[in-house]
């Protein structure tokens, strides 16, 4: 809890005192979500806090010295305190006569007084709650412990809560009440047992009515009786440090006696694939290490198991390669012209294999980064610079030397297109900006595709009014694409609960397609985009949809 | 046969027969009230304090009895509403054609005693407002007093003696002022009276309170509220970079609160700190001397029932309501100044005194009313979206439930769209559903679609604890956005079911978190080894006192204490201190990713891993952490540098740093400050002067904090956790209610009648004195009229609406229509109801998308083109405001851009 407590006691020689206070440090704060955002002029104003929290002190140190008693003290002077440290928070709970940290001392003082002499509680013996903004908030109890030396056989104390969250130490009231009247129960309980054998081995009544009295000899006895202390009320040696962890106990207690329950959204398609494929990359590798003592290094694009660590890490391979670099989505739009874009980015999202050949690894790599961002992490499967072809089953962005011949199955199927990235003859005498692609490439487009590519899907011509806008900043286009993915991802949820878990008819799926906005102009390739991003949804999410079939008992149809 | 609706609104109310035997037949709601709450139990105290005139009751309203000849009884507060019926005194008081007549009596013998407690023994000399609670034992009752210094005008003397004057003159007082019954008494007696019951005091002269004027200089008072702060925050991390983690503005929220609440930076100004009790209508130049000798203290007694399971359950209701009991009492003491003014201008005695008590009754009826309803108001028995977060496993019942009503309700205003309507405002205005849709970047634990709890906010709340209930509060009342706003919910409409099936659907769009309470099991509390029993056996004991060790290195002991915390064998695995492994060996290893998702993840565990364990790599750099370094003892700047491990390399360095440096520079600052100080106070020797100062010097309290200080474990902590009923989110969605209310996030009632009366006043008192604790830009409030199908929004910033009407239309937001029609289609066709429902979250989780790309269009236009808007983002001019306010939980600056 953001507070602390204080034991005080009004010692009838030297009027409210604190005795013991117990604080809580917490941990240096955890990083703000933007560090910028600390309190303006708080540094100020701590420096004068930190003065005004010595003035009291300053006013009466030296010169009050010699007014101590023992009823005024509870460690001495070069006791140390006590420490405890909440391992699981860092909260460390501190303990000492006097609060450690001087702009507390004053608040603390404070609160003694009003408690103990300003306030007043009907009873004399009871909670109050009272406070303002400038000098903090208390909770405090006051209470009587028995001594047979004192004047009426008693002594006042009051264990004091200060917070400057008003609210929430109104709101603990019943919570404090519980637990404060517990430990004053506690202590005069124990007080009152070594009272009655005090009591029993010199009534103090009797000493007292007899005793002449003598206005002189007086005030000297008093004082020599003012002197007691706590411990020696309850004859309890280990007093401090039980009180010590009663209050510390106290501060944890009570502000860990509310927890919220805050939800946050469930995690994006996206993170969920990371997340998995971190997972089984890490699983991968413990294998490796397992099998070949854990020296080697995992052979790259063998199989399909080290693609996501592909995908990973490749665009850190990127950062050492020099050369010339896609930058952004519109970069390349603007480098290949918007037909070639388009066609490419079509059959991008269509699922088709992309092959790019060319001589320079990093400028291809490039290529890959900017248009995985047109799908969702679950449908890219990259294959950036390989030596031989690969199967489109094995990755939809395949990067390839300009040697390596594409097998005709493969140059002849719709389903692929080829970007051939060719150097421009010109004398390598000047060197040319690294931005000015295509003053050194060329890009020939090829696919055996007849489909139009530009009807649809819906996403990608609204992809396009963005990227064609230039009045629009690389990070709101890259913000509309993710909303336009999330927006289509959705319907791919819809899709693949309604098709592939409850196994629809083609005329309600019509019916799911049309309320998705998923018809239309360019409803083909609206379709062909969905069913090929069902493939991305993460594992988690298709199991959870599986199992949590009415029964169970409903198997994949298609 | 009862509908679908009124079992679910009954069903609370008729299952809770154990306990509390209740009749169900009028109200199906629950209520928090087991019995009767008299309206009588609540009770008036005025009183001032000055230094010529000693102490004098102002106001009693035990002491003040009606004068109607048609009611015999005399005293309104005598007969309590009938428990199903609404309780009506302030209008009936107002629409009476003559103000009743109210004799004013003898005051109660205990006034007295109320008046000490009240003040206290000893005056203080702070001139700001002082709040008290005082638990009287018997007979039971609570008493809150509110303190205030009073301001006068310039012209008049202004004061309430004449008022005074008036009450002595009027002869309904006694004329012996003996110590019983006494309203005004003279000056010597009581002073008496005060020292006899204070003997105990040290001293009778007014406390001085150490000035911290020049702190407040330079400070409007309101730079240390969490929403100012969060205002001037930068944004979040552009999207562009890296995903926040979903909780990122309620954690902000949260964190800033902790903050602000702080005891480590030690008391500090606020916004209403310079809260005043003002004499005189005029804006005054008030005379700081004036300001001194008097104040004036509000106090509402109230009688707690007899029965003990009542009496508990009242307080607990009350303590964790507090803030609304509060903003009560300020309306009320605004009415009481008012009271005063008024009647001053008034020159015949009797009647003066009959319009000052005329209009302090009418306050009190209606501060009574308040409080009643508050407590006895039907309540919605299953708000949906908490009975969702808490119960997971009737989640699909209530899925089904919930999208059949709605679509019941969409198919009943579908012509007028008042669904959609009503949810574009609800959403705009409610606004804590968008950390509920904001992407967790963290593993799920369980299922993928579960929403996950927010593990960074929970780790906050740890290690800096805030109110949960006050968090709770702000969530309630979407009080989100930047700049903050309030919003209340009301359905108007004469047919019950249909109103209680908003309400109901509402329920699950109006969020918040929900609570459970963490307590000491019953049999715990007596056990004798309980860690709040100092004096058990077995206590621990600790290192013996007497073996002191040996004056030790400053730095190593805190050291030990710290790595052993910081050690992840010690504490057993935590996922969080795995994640910090992973993350350090990945940075070593591997090179960083640039790709956007990736380094998104790395970067949350290194966030998770720094918020744990507090280390930050640039903590030279400034920031907060830097500054609390500064401004703490030592220790925590130590505690602070050993942890990272870069930091371990150069441990000595940052000793000499903590230990020479810093010190050094404070040091000096501090003797200047003392030096002054010391001056400034020789000549007006304070009251407390005496203190206990066994402590050497300056010098010591610093080292003594390079001690080591004796470790003690922390007493094991053995609790029961239940789920928490004395929270905002189960008091503050009302049912069908009788009359309007101004406190409720979401009720419904039959006629907007009162609403008419009351709202305009209710959002202006709002603004001034919101039950939030932290400063409100605007308060609104959303009215559904299911009779007239239309749906307005108030604002407390514009007063005058063409055709008397109450607020403006909503504008239905296209996205918000299509989001509802999408859900309920798949309802439709027959989807499982949970799927729908996670549908509609990931249609609201759009919603949110959208917001960040309008953000960060805005970022860099000074002109919004609407048409771009719709073409490249697909935003409509209908979305705009809802999709602003969003973003205003995420990125504060797109509030600056579109005022």
């Amino acid at each position: 809890m953001n507070a602390l407590v204080a034991l005080c006691h009004f010692c009838e020689l030297h009027g409210p005192r604190t005795l013991f206070c117990t604080e809580a440090v917490h941990p240096p704060s955890p990083s703000p979500p933007q560090p910028g955002s600390a309190i303006p002029g708080d540094r100020d104003r701590e420096a004068d806090r930190e003065g005004e929290g010595l003035t009291m002190r300053a006013n009466s140190s030296a010169t009050q010295r010699a007014d101590m008693c023992e009823g005024c003290r509870s460690l001495p002077a070069s006791h140390p305190g006590f420490v405890s440290v909440d391992s699981e928070t860092g909260i460390r709970y501190l303990s000492h006569q006097h609060p450690r940290q001087p702009q507390l001392f004053s608040v603390v003082r404070q609160a003694c007084v009003r408690s103990l002499s300003c306030e007043v509680c009907p009873g004399r013996e009871g909670p109050i709650f009272f406070g303002d903004e400038q000098h903090g908030f208390v909770f405090s109890h006051t209470f009587f412990i028995k001594d047979s030396l004192a004047r009426g056989f008693q002594r006042w104390y009051s264990i004091v809560v200060v917070a400057m969250d008003r609210i929430y130490l109104i709101n603990s009231w019943p919570f404090l009440l519980r637990h404060l009247r517990q430990t004053i129960q506690s202590l005069q309980d124990t007080a009152l047992k070594v009272f009655d054998n005090e009591q029993c081995v010199c009534p103090q009544r009797a000493v007292r009515m007899n005793s002449a009295f003598s206005p002189a000899v007086f005030p000297h006895q008093r004082s020599g009786n003012a002197a007691r202390s706590l411990t020696s009320l309850t004859q309890h040696s280990n007093l401090w440090a039980s009180l010590h962890s009663s209050f510390s106990w106290l501060l944890k207690a009570c502000g860990s006696r509310l927890t919220e329950k805050l939800l946050e959204g469930a995690p994006t398609e996206d993170t969920l694939v990371l997340i998995e494929r971190q997972t089984e990359q890490e699983e991968e590798m413990s294998g490796w290490d397992c099998a070949e003592g854990g020296g080697s290094n995992p052979q790259p694009s063998q199989s399909e198991s080290v693609q996501p660590k592909d995908f990973q890490f490749d665009d850190g391979r990127q950062e050492d390669l020099l050369g010339p670099k896609f930058k952004s989505l519109r970069h390349l739009r603007q480098v290949l012209g918007a037909n070639d874009f388009r066609q490419l980015a079509w059959h991008v999202l269509m699922g088709n294999q992309v092959i790019w050949r060319g001589a320079d690894p990093g400028l291809i790599q490039s290529a890959f980064n900017v248009l995985k961002a047109l799908l969702p992490v679950g449908c890219v499967r990259a294959v950036s610079y390989s030596p031989h072809y690969e199967e489109a089953y094995r990755c939809n962005f395949l990067g390839l030397s300009p040697d390596v011949p594409i097998p005709a199955h493969v140059s002849s199927s719709e389903f692929s297109m080829l970007v051939d990235v060719l150097n421009v003859e010109r004398g390598c005498v000047n060197p040319v900006s690294d931005d000015d692609i295509l003053s050194l490439y060329q890009f020939n487009i090829s696919s055996a595709n007849t489909q139009p590519t530009d009807k649809g899907p819906t996403l990608l011509n609204k992809i396009e009014v963005a990227l064609s806008n230039e009045n629009l900043s690389v990070e709101v286009v890259s913000l509309c694409l993710l909303c336009l993915k999330e927006e289509w991802m959705n319907k791919v949820k819809v899709l693949f609960k309604f098709s592939k878990v409850d196994g629809r008819g083609k005329e309600d799926t019509q019916k799911v397609l049309a309320l998705l906005g998923a018809t239309g102009p360019g409803e083909e390739d609206n379709v062909r985009l969905l069913k090929f991003w069902m493939t991305g949804l993460s594992k988690l999410y298709k199991s959870h949809l599986m199992t949590a079939v009415r029964g169970g008992e409903r198997t994949l149809t298609q | 046969m009862p509908t679908l609706l009124q079992k679910l609104f009954s069903k609370r109310a008729v299952g809770n027969d154990n306990g509390n035997a209740r009749d169900c037949s009028t109200a199906a709601e629950q209520c928090w009230a087991s019995s009767e709450f008299d309206l009588a139990q609540i009770r008036l105290i005025v009183c001032q304090e000055c230094e010529r005139r000693g102490r004098q009751v102002l106001f009693d309203s035990k002491a003040i009895h009606k004068l109607d000849a048609s009611e015999p009884t005399a005293d309104e507060t005598k007969t309590p509403p009938n428990r199903s019926g609404a309780c009506h005194i302030g209008s009936q008081a107002s629409e009476k054609e003559k103000p009743p007549t109210y004799q004013y009596t003898r005051p109660a013998s205990d006034v007295n005693m109320l008046g000490e407690m009240m003040f206290g023994s000893v005056s203080m000399s702070y001139k700001g407002s002082t709040l008290k609670i005082h638990h009287i034992r018997s007979p039971p009752q609570l008493m809150v007093s509110k303190v205030f210094s009073t301001r006068f005008g310039s012209s008049t003397s202004g004061s309430t003696n004449m008022l005074q004057d008036s009450f002595e003159s009027s002869q309904t007082f006694p004329s012996h002022t003996s110590s019983i019954g006494v309203c005004r008494v003279p000056s010597a007696p009581l002073l008496c009276l005060a020292r006899s019951a204070s003997f105990f005091a040290a001293h009778s002269n007014p406390v001085d309170m150490p000035s911290r004027g020049h702190s407040e200089d330079g400070d409007s008072g309101i730079a240390r509220s969490a929403s100012l702060s969060s205002l001037l925050a930068t944004p979040l991390p552009s999207p562009g970079s890296s995903f926040s983690s979903g909780c990122a503005s309620s954690y902000q929220r949260r964190w800033l609160r902790s903050q602000a609440t702080s005891l480590q930076h030690g008391p500090m100004p606020r916004w209403n700190t310079e809260e005043m009790f003002s004499l005189s209508d005029e804006s005054c130049s008030s005379n700081p001397a004036m300001i001194r000798r008097k104040k004036i203290a509000i106090s509402i007694i109230i009688s707690l029932p007899e029965r003990e399971e009542e009496n508990h359950n009242f307080q607990e209701f009350f303590f964790s309501h507090f803030p609304l009991f509060e903003s009560h009492m300020n309306k009320l003491k605004t009415a009481i100044e008012r009271a005063m003014i008024v009647c001053r201008r008034i020159a015949e005695s009797s009647q003066r005194v009959q319009v000052y008590l005329c209009r302090v009754m009418e306050a009190l009826g209606e501060f009574r009313m308040t409080v009643w309803n508050l407590y006895m108001a039907p309540l919605i028995s299953e708000p949906v979206w908490l009975s969702m977060i808490s119960q997971s496993t009737e989640r699909n019942l209530l899925c089904q439930r919930f999208l059949k009503e709605m679509s019941l309700l969409m198919d009943h205003g579908a012509k007028s769209q008042f669904l959609s309507a009503l949810l574009t405002a609800v959403l705009t205005h409610h606004l804590a559903w968008v950390p509920t849709v904001m992407p967790s970047s963290l593993p799920p634990i369980k299922t993928a679609c579960q929403k996950p709890a927010s593990q960074t906010v929970d780790l906050l709340a740890k290690s800096h604890p805030y109110n949960p209930l006050w968090a709770q509060l702000g969530d309630l009342y979407g009080a989100l956005g930047s700049p903050v706003r309030v919003c209340r919910t009301v359905v108007v409409g004469c047919r019950r079911e249909l109103v209680q099936r908003v309400l109901y659907i509402l329920s699950y769009f109006i969020r918040c978190s929900d609570l459970q309470e963490h307590v000491q099991p019953q049999g715990q509390m007596e056990n004798p080894d309980n860690p709040t029993n100092p004096c058990s056996s077995q206590t621990t004991d600790p290192t013996p006192e007497k073996t002191f060790p040996p004056k030790p290195d400053p730095l190593k002991p805190t050291a030990c204490v710290i790595e052993k915390a910081l050690n992840p064998e010690s504490v057993p695995g935590t996922s969080v201190e795995q994640n910090n492994d992973t993350l350090l060996t990945d940075t070593k290893s591997t090179n960083p990713s640039s790709s956007l998702e990736s380094s998104t993840v790395r970067l949350e565990c290194a966030e998770m891993g720094q918020e744990c364990f507090g280390e930050d790599s640039d903590s030279v750099g400034g920031g907060l952490e830097h500054i609390l370094a500064n401004q703490s003892p030592l220790l925590h700047r130590v505690q602070f540098h050993i942890g990272s491990p870069r930091e371990t390399e150069n441990e000595g360095q940052a000793g000499d740093l903590s230990g020479a440096g810093c010190g050094r520079g404070l040091d000096r600052k501090l003797h200047q400050r003392l030096l002054t100080d010391i001056r400034r106070n020789e000549s007006t020797d304070s009251a407390l002067g005496d203190s206990d100062d066994e402590e050497t010097s300056l010098q010591e309290l610093y080292m003594a904090t390079e001690q080591k200080e004796y470790e003690l474990p922390l007493p094991s902590y053995h609790v029961e956790s239940r789920a928490s009923v004395n929270h905002f989110g189960r008091s503050l969605l009302g049912g069908y209610c009788p009359q309007y209310m101004p406190d409720f996030a979401l009720h419904g009632i039959s006629s907007d009648l009162r609403l008419k009366q009351c709202l305009m006043s209710d959002l202006e008192h709002t603004v001034l004195h919101p039950a939030l604790d932290e400063p409100v830009a605007e308060a609104l409030c959303i009215v559904a009229d299911t009779d007239r199908l239309s749906v307005q929004v108030v604002t407390s910033q514009r007063r005058v609406c063409e055709g008397g009407r109450l607020g403006r239309d909503v504008m239905v937001s296209n996205l918000v229509h299509t989001l509802i029609t999408s859900a309920l289609q798949l309802y439709a066709l027959n989807i499982a109801s949970d799927f729908c429902v996670m549908h509609l979250e990931d249609r609201l989780q759009e919603l949110y998308f959208k917001s960040r790309s309008l953000a960060e269009y805005l970022r860099g236009q000074t002109r919004v083109h609407v048409k771009e808007l719709g073409l490249a983002l697909g935003i409509e001019s209908s979305d705009i405001p809802l999709l602003a306010a969003v973003a205003s939980t995420h990125s504060p600056f797109v509030a600056q851009i579109l005022l």
